[in-house]
């Protein structure tokens, strides 16, 4: 059964082989799987040499106040009601954007699909269009969009819900497109050659298979739904995040963490749930009764699917989304004046600076995030207690929005790149050190309880006993995980003197509309550029063994 | 000391489920230079037993001795002692995506520093004495630079054994590591083991058919997890040492005609 990592055929050795075959020292350094997965975490030191650098002394006791307060949750009925009606409010926008997404992303999937176009319709340029032009949508984060419409609408419920789905469909259009389009077509030909008309012949061919993974992405869509939601909030968009950001401000730390594991109980359910939803409905019973359990299964997705429909309907009522919000714009001001367009003001930014900030944080964020989490499983390896820390760590990590991180870092440490990356790295990690969790969880014990028996320790048991397997999945998770990080670098821009981010807030706040537009446009085009290039690297550490 | 034998069991006992014991009151000693054969239809509690002797399983009552001692309660110790237990697995265990030369150092993973071990991610150590150990179980130094992955069966499991002898264990378990191998393969691997069993070695290899008993010293009969003989290998010879088989087999008829046939004349040790 271990033999199936064998799939990587002997050409694998290549890429060492013109260092010669032979077993002299000139093999020269490569780096092997295990040691990658580690590689990322050297970020830490430089770090830790520039960090001391960075602390001012002034807020070292408030961050004892926080963390102790974290035991002793106000468990005020006014604080408590406050903090379930902002929960509410936060779980309510996740839920509707991520239901608008999830209709918005399937329709622009199927639209941008080439297997649909070709089979439906005959050309398949329409297909290339509409996913090119899904790209821009996409490459702007919730929080822009969010920011944007506040401007334009004002404070309606109806904003957060919209910033969600916009992103987050462009997200699942992708998702849907690609599933569709590199499932195999043989049996829609077979379908088509004997004659069914083209709709029922792809609903046929095609559907069955589709299902199984997008249920998978649509359930971790709505955790990411809720993280935004609360990230939204932050921003002043409502709910949840509101409260977090104006307790944390007026250092009410212990009404802040009753908030806080208010979400986390909400956020470990959401998550539980779903991971259950998962298994029960995509993973094949080893002991089932064949046929009978996938009809079962059938009719409870549906089932659950159209129990969507009106809970979607009666929490956007609760919340009193109206979509007609969105037509009512408001006039800008200062767009209306006459030099609302300023080339000199344009070139006054100092592109390059913002650009290469913008870089430099997206790389230092995602080596932490990357680079923590085998690391901390590691170390924490030999003693349960910890490694359960560690897990409650990531846990609330992947909780608590990066902004509100920023905020209580710089009660230490000077505004700046490094307490950008910490924040933004620290969030990432623990979204990354769940799928290492995870991973590991799915995969064999076998070989690490193998080197145990022969009295190795359990850490290096760990290193060569598990982390071979999942190294290269995992790096290539990271890599798409750096690219989502390069969109989420505007979130922590408050922080200040920290490229684009930054700029685009202090932009807005100063309603320079020109600067806005042409700080988005370059934002976009950096993310897209960023993502043919993890998408490259994702693809060649999957390829190569 | 010298005298201590390197296996111990004393009385040892494995709760299953359902109330039937996977192991019931298991006596064993082994003795340095000892090469035995531990035979049994499955589902006998062949493995359980190795993982309790290898110290992966602790068994429900009884006791578990090795060159005398009890498991050790400080950590440090007990590495100590499971460095001197090395394990032929079944599946081989080995680690596809490192090369040849970083699985036989894995062997050595027990005894290696921290910076040692992140090194041999890193660089090709102890080459000479990886090149030795495969010459061992005949295989051409060139392999060392080669990933595990691109081996062949038969290359994988001497490289599984030459990492054994890398970890240089006294005591020697094995399970059950010529299952699904085809004959000549499984008795050239078997000889290569034996050759490496001299004192103060030991070796303890389960075996689902009875039809390599050639070379072993002693012979151990498991069956539903109570120990049925505990025989000198040459017992096993003729009528009578077929009728323990049989006996040993019962129910579990295809592992026995397959080898040992309905005539006594034809039994393996014969060869």
């Amino acid at each position: 059964m271990s033999r199936s990592f064998g799939r990587q055929t002997p050409a694998a050795d290549g890429p060492g082989k013109p260092f010669g075959g032979n077993t002299g020292p000139a093999s020269g350094l490569r780096p092997a799987a295990p040691l990658l997965v580690l590689l990322p975490s050297l970020v830490l030191l430089p770090l830790l040499v520039v960090l001391p650098f960075q602390v001012h002394g002034g807020g070292l006791d408030l961050i004892g106040q926080f963390a102790l307060a974290a035991l002793t949750p106000s468990l005020d009925p006014l604080v408590l009601r406050s903090a379930l009606t902002g929960l509410a409010t936060t779980v309510g926008m996740a839920l509707l954007g991520w239901a608008a997404s999830l209709v918005l992303g399937v329709l622009l999937g199927l639209a941008s699909s080439r297997t649909l176009w070709r089979n439906a319709l005959g050309p398949i340029w329409p297909a290339e269009l509409i996913r090119r032009l899904l790209a821009i949508p996409r490459a702007i984060h919730e929080l822009l969009w969010g920011l944007l419409l506040l401007q334009l609408v004002g404070l309606e419920p109806v904003v957060a819900v919209v910033a969600i789905a916009i992103p987050f469909g462009a997200l699942v259009a992708r998702v849907v497109a690609d599933l569709l389009d590199g499932l195999d077509t043989g049996r829609l030909d077979a379908l088509r050659l004997a004659g069914a008309p083209a709709p029922a012949a792809l609903l046929t061919a095609l559907g069955p298979p589709l299902l199984p993974g997008l249920l998978s992405y649509g359930g971790y869509r709505l955790e990411c739904a809720l993280r935004s939601a609360t990230l939204l909030g932050v921003f002043g968009l409502g709910g949840l995040g509101t409260d977090l950001k104006l307790t944390l401000q007026s250092l009410e730390f212990h009404e802040l963490w009753s908030g806080l594991w208010l979400l986390f109980a909400v956020m470990l359910a959401l998550e539980t749930g779903l991971g259950q939803l998962r298994r029960r409905w995509l993973m094949p019973p080893r002991l089932g009764l064949g046929r009978a359990g996938v009809g079962l299964r059938g009719r409870e997705i549906v089932l659950a699917l159209a129990a969507l429909v009106p809970l979607t309907f009666g929490v956007g009522w609760a919340l009193g989304v109206d979509p007609r919000a969105l037509l009512a714009w408001q006039s800008l001001q200062g767009l209306g004046g006459r030099g609302w367009l300023d080339g000199a003001r344009l070139m006054a930014l100092p592109w390059p600076a913002l650009i290469a900030g913008t870089v430099a944080l997206t790389l230092l964020a995602a080596a932490l995030a990357v680079g923590l989490p085998p690391l901390q499983l590691l170390v924490s390896a030999p003693w349960p207690p910890a490694r359960r820390l560690v897990r409650l760590s990531w846990a609330l990590a992947r909780l608590w929005p990066p902004p509100l991180t920023a905020l209580l870092l710089l009660l230490v440490l000077q505004p700046g790149l490094i307490t950008a990356a910490l924040a933004l790295g620290l969030h990432n990690a623990g979204i990354l050190g769940r799928l290492l969790a995870e991973a590991l969880a799915d995969g064999s014990g076998a070989k690490e309880q193998a080197l145990v028996s022969a009295g190795v320790g359990p850490r290096l048991a760990l290193l060569y006993g598990r982390y071979p397997a999942i190294a290269r999945p995992y790096l290539a998770y990271g890599a798409y995980r750096a690219d989502v990080l390069l969109r989420e670098t505007v979130v922590v821009g408050l922080v200040g003197a920290t490229g684009l981010g930054s700029q685009l807030l202090e932009s807005l706040s100063s309603f320079a509309w020109d600067q806005l537009l042409a700080l988005v446009a370059v934002y976009a085009l950096l993310t897209l550029l960023g993502e043919e290039l993890s998408d490259r690297l994702r693809r060649r550490l999957l390829q190569r063994a | 000391m010298a005298a201590a034998a390197l296996l111990e069991l004393r009385r040892v006992s494995v709760a299953g489920r359902g109330g039937v014991p996977r192991l019931e009151g298991v006596n064993l000693v082994i003795e340095p230079g000892e090469r035995v054969a531990l035979l049994g239809p499955s589902g006998a509690g062949k493995s359980t037993l190795l993982t309790v002797a290898n110290g992966l399983l602790p068994p429900s009552s009884g006791e578990v001795l090795w060159q005398g001692e009890a498991p050790a309660r400080s950590r440090r110790l007990r590495r100590r002692q499971q460095a001197r237990i090395g394990t032929l697995w079944q599946d081989l265990r080995l680690i596809d995506e490192l090369s040849v030369q970083q699985n036989l150092n894995a062997g050595r993973l027990a005894a290696w520093s921290w910076p040692r071990a992140l090194l041999n991610l890193l660089l090709p150590l102890d080459t000479p004495a990886n090149a030795a150990v495969l010459a061992r179980v005949d295989l051409a130094p060139e392999l060392l630079d080669q990933p595990v992955a691109a081996l062949s069966g038969g290359q994988r499991q001497r490289v599984a054994i030459a990492r054994l002898l890398r970890q240089d264990p006294t005591l020697l378990l094995a399970d059950e590591p010529l299952a699904s191998l085809d004959p000549r393969l499984a008795a050239s691997l078997l000889a290569l083991l034996l050759a490496e069993v001299t004192p103060p070695r030991a070796l303890l290899l389960s075996l689902h058919r009875p039809d390599l008993l050639a070379g072993f010293d002693r012979v151990i009969g498991l069956r539903s997890g109570r120990l049925v003989f505990d025989a000198v290998a040459g017992d096993l010879q003729g009528a009578a040492g077929v009728a323990r088989l049989k006996e040993l087999y019962r129910g579990d008829t295809s592992a026995l005609e397959e080898t040992i046939g309905t005539d006594p004349a034809q039994t393996p040790p014969g060869r």
